[in-house]
């Protein structure tokens, strides 16, 4: 212990003697670009500064006018939205998906968007949101409707908005749209996945929520005229893949999603152009271009039926052809009769 | 791969057109060319019971005719060598790509054994790989008396495979629209593997890929690169060409990988062999990014003289018996 002291204490002398005056290492100066430093403290404060106004500036109008012109919770979102997309590009490549490509946190990010359109946009009204179990395996099968998959979101968006206990829904999507460039990503990105029975099957094992559109591009791409009438419901795979998950299936109603885009027509040359499935023309696209993407506003009413208990039947059913059909069409019976409804429930298309 | 089998095999012949990159004592070495069909007499001759075919080319850029040289017609010969009633040859060991089930926006997110050879029309690479394996496969049923493995390896980014080189390129032109998972093999588990089939008395097909997935962006970014989608995402062939034009060569199948992903499911080969690669992806895109993807071995120290007596006692008793337990490593 002595020593170790000692020989520190001679080797510190030793260093002192040997050593340098110190270079004293000054950040480099930038005379000429610098800031003063109140600006800088100003720049520093402007988000603060602006919140601050928009705040005065909201009760004030609150004031002459009687009623909420600016609603601060609502600015308070989209911050809250821009500075989160801020710290998403920050984070690196340091963060985790899941082996199907889902970044929960990005997702997350965008639910805000998502639930400005259920609420405001959309103006979903959703019933029976307490028959989807808080945990464990479920597959939700729903009718799909208008020319781009916005009633998945709006469902995905439902178990956010409504749920007490929120869970990510992941959908299975046409494996056409897997091909598309940007649409893939964002897919992926976001937990949906190939519309494949293998697919299904390990989302289901996983105890995921998963949701399906038995119609396929066959709902989306049918023309205005045929509004509400479900397509057929493939080929009853989704009954037997439940099956053999051991899932229960809970069927799903989606009301509006047919007048956010209304087809009144399929230009075949196009889309074969294209390898799409079909190429909408609607009274908006493509006639003004970007701007006819932007849906409908129409009224939207999302129900959520009790569940068919599949799980009940042994996983050697799903080989049984008749059952399998039997339990397709119950579900179908209960989507259309669903569909009746909540179009009944509506009091118009826009209100 | 052989170096790690030398530890484990009485010996060990190797067997390649070009000289073998490190010496292994324990290893003879021949200058052979599997399109000759000189491996039926090297394995009677040397009464090799074991065949490992590697000499199976995954990673050129073009040059279809010559892989498919290599990889069928190069196949049908080791194949041909090791058939025959007198054929002492007991274990086949295959190796294939996951190349082999291409990229698809249709296909399965996970990719088991079964889904390879669907309809779809097989390209180049691709087709021959099938072809391949289905050779072995006709092997397998025709020959009773020898266990063929076919392992198909994951994608892998060690030193000189294009991949790897695309991936370490400091500005990386990706597919616009696309990004696609990942999954990787580290070289040490590929070797490892290997070894494995080769002990082991595994039959069939099985899936040789790491654990879990990255993103292109995620891998590109972790390499230290930056990631630019200006490729086209129609017409793939187009960005390849101009990739190849600005000094970049990526073979036709991995273009259709880097726009839709391929990962393979590896579940079959852990419950066979009880084992599953070390390094997952991320562990993969990790080592490749700190450059030290080369396996790292101590420099093959002289055996010592005891040993070597001992070693070369093993043998001749061996010899006179008139059996010798064989491995023959073939690699490209």
């Amino acid at each position: 212990m002595l020593t170790a002291q000692r020989t520190t204490a001679l080797a510190s002398k030793e260093l002192r003697r040997r050593s340098r005056k110190a270079k004293v290492v000054a950040p480099p100066r930038a005379s000429l670009l610098r800031v003063p430093k109140p600006i800088r403290r100003l720049q520093r404060r402007a988000p603060i500064y602006a919140i601050q106004g928009i705040n005065g500036l909201s009760t004030r109008l609150r004031e002459m006018t009687g009623r909420e012109v600016i609603d601060m919770n609502r600015v308070m979102e989209v911050i809250q939205f821009l500075y989160r997309q801020g710290e998403l590009a920050r984070r690196g490549p340091n963060y985790l998906v899941d082996d199907f490509g889902f970044d929960a946190e990005w997702t997350e990010s965008f639910l805000s968007v998502f639930k400005v359109l259920y609420r405001d946009y959309w103006r979903v009204e959703t019933t029976g949101i307490e028959y989807v179990p808080a945990t464990g395996r479920a597959l939700l099968v729903a009718n799909h409707a208008g020319v781009l998959p916005w009633d998945g979101t709006m469902i995905k968006t439902a178990m956010f908005a409504e749920h007490p206990h929120p869970r990510h829904v992941r959908a299975l999507v046409a494996s056409l749209f897997m091909g598309m460039p940007m649409l893939s990503w964002f897919l992926r990105r976001t937990g949906q996945t190939v519309g494949h029975p293998d697919d299904t099957r390990r989302l289901l094992e996983q105890d995921e929520l998963v949701l399906v559109f038995p119609e396929g591009v066959k709902g989306t791409g049918k023309p205005f005229k045929d509004r509400y009438r479900l397509r057929r419901f493939g080929r009853g795979g989704f009954v037997s893949t439940a099956i053999r998950a051991g899932s229960p299936i809970i069927p799903v109603s989606v009301v509006g999603s047919e007048e956010i885009y209304p087809m009144i027509a399929d230009f075949a040359p196009m889309a074969r152009l294209f390898g799409l499935p079909y190429f909408p023309v609607t009274p908006m696209w493509p006639w003004l271009g970007p701007l006819g993407m932007i849906p409908l506003p129409s009224k939207w009413r999302i129900q959520f039926h009790p569940p068919v208990h599949t799980e009940a039947h042994p996983p050697s059913a799903a080989d049984d052809n008749h059952l399998v059909m039997t339990i397709s069409d119950e579900v179908r019976n209960t989507i259309q009769k669903g569909i009746y409804d909540n179009l009944k429930l509506r009091r118009g298309v826009f209100v | 791969m052989a170096r790690r089998l030398a530890i484990q095999v009485p010996s060990l012949f190797g067997c390649d057109v070009a000289d073998p990159v490190s010496a292994i004592e324990e290893m003879d070495f021949v200058h052979a060319d599997t399109r000759q069909s000189v491996i039926g007499k090297l394995v009677r001759q040397l009464r090799i019971d074991t065949v490992v075919h590697m000499a199976v080319t995954v990673d050129s850029a073009a040059e279809d005719r010559l892989a498919h040289e290599t990889n069928v017609i190069g196949t049908m010969n080791v194949l041909a060598g090791c058939a025959g009633p007198a054929s002492p040859v007991r274990r086949l060991v295959v190796k294939s790509s996951q190349a082999v089930y291409g990229a698809a926006p249709g296909d399965p997110s996970f990719l088991t054994e079964q889904v390879a050879g669907s309809d779809r029309p097989a390209y180049g690479l691709k087709r021959d790989l099938l072809e391949m394996e289905q050779l072995a496969q006709e092997f397998s049923l025709r020959t009773s008396g020898c266990s063929v493995c076919t392992l198909r390896l994951g994608y892998r980014v060690g030193e000189g495979t294009k991949l790897g080189s695309y991936l370490s390129l400091p500005i990386v032109p990706t597919f616009a629209g696309f990004d696609p998972r990942l999954q990787l093999l580290h070289e040490d588990d590929a070797a490892e593997a290997f070894v494995r089939a080769t002990r082991g008395a595994h039959e069939g097909v099985f899936n040789v890929a790491a654990d879990g997935i990255v993103l292109l962006s995620q891998a590109i970014a972790i390499m230290g690169g930056k990631a630019v989608p200006i490729l086209p995402p129609y017409g793939r062939w187009l960005g390849r060409l101009a990739l190849h034009a600005a000094g970049v060569d990526l073979p036709e199948h991995l273009t259709d990988v880097l726009a839709f992903g391929s990962v393979a499911d590896c579940s079959s080969l852990a419950a066979a062999f009880g084992w599953k690669p070390a390094y997952n992806t991320r562990a993969v895109i990790d080592s490749l990014a700190r450059g030290k993807d080369v396996e790292v071995i101590e420099s093959p120290s002289p055996p010592q003289e005891y040993e070597l007596q001992v070693y070369l006692q093993r043998r001749r008793r061996r010899e006179r018996n008139g059996h010798a337990h064989a491995a023959l490593a073939l690699r490209c």
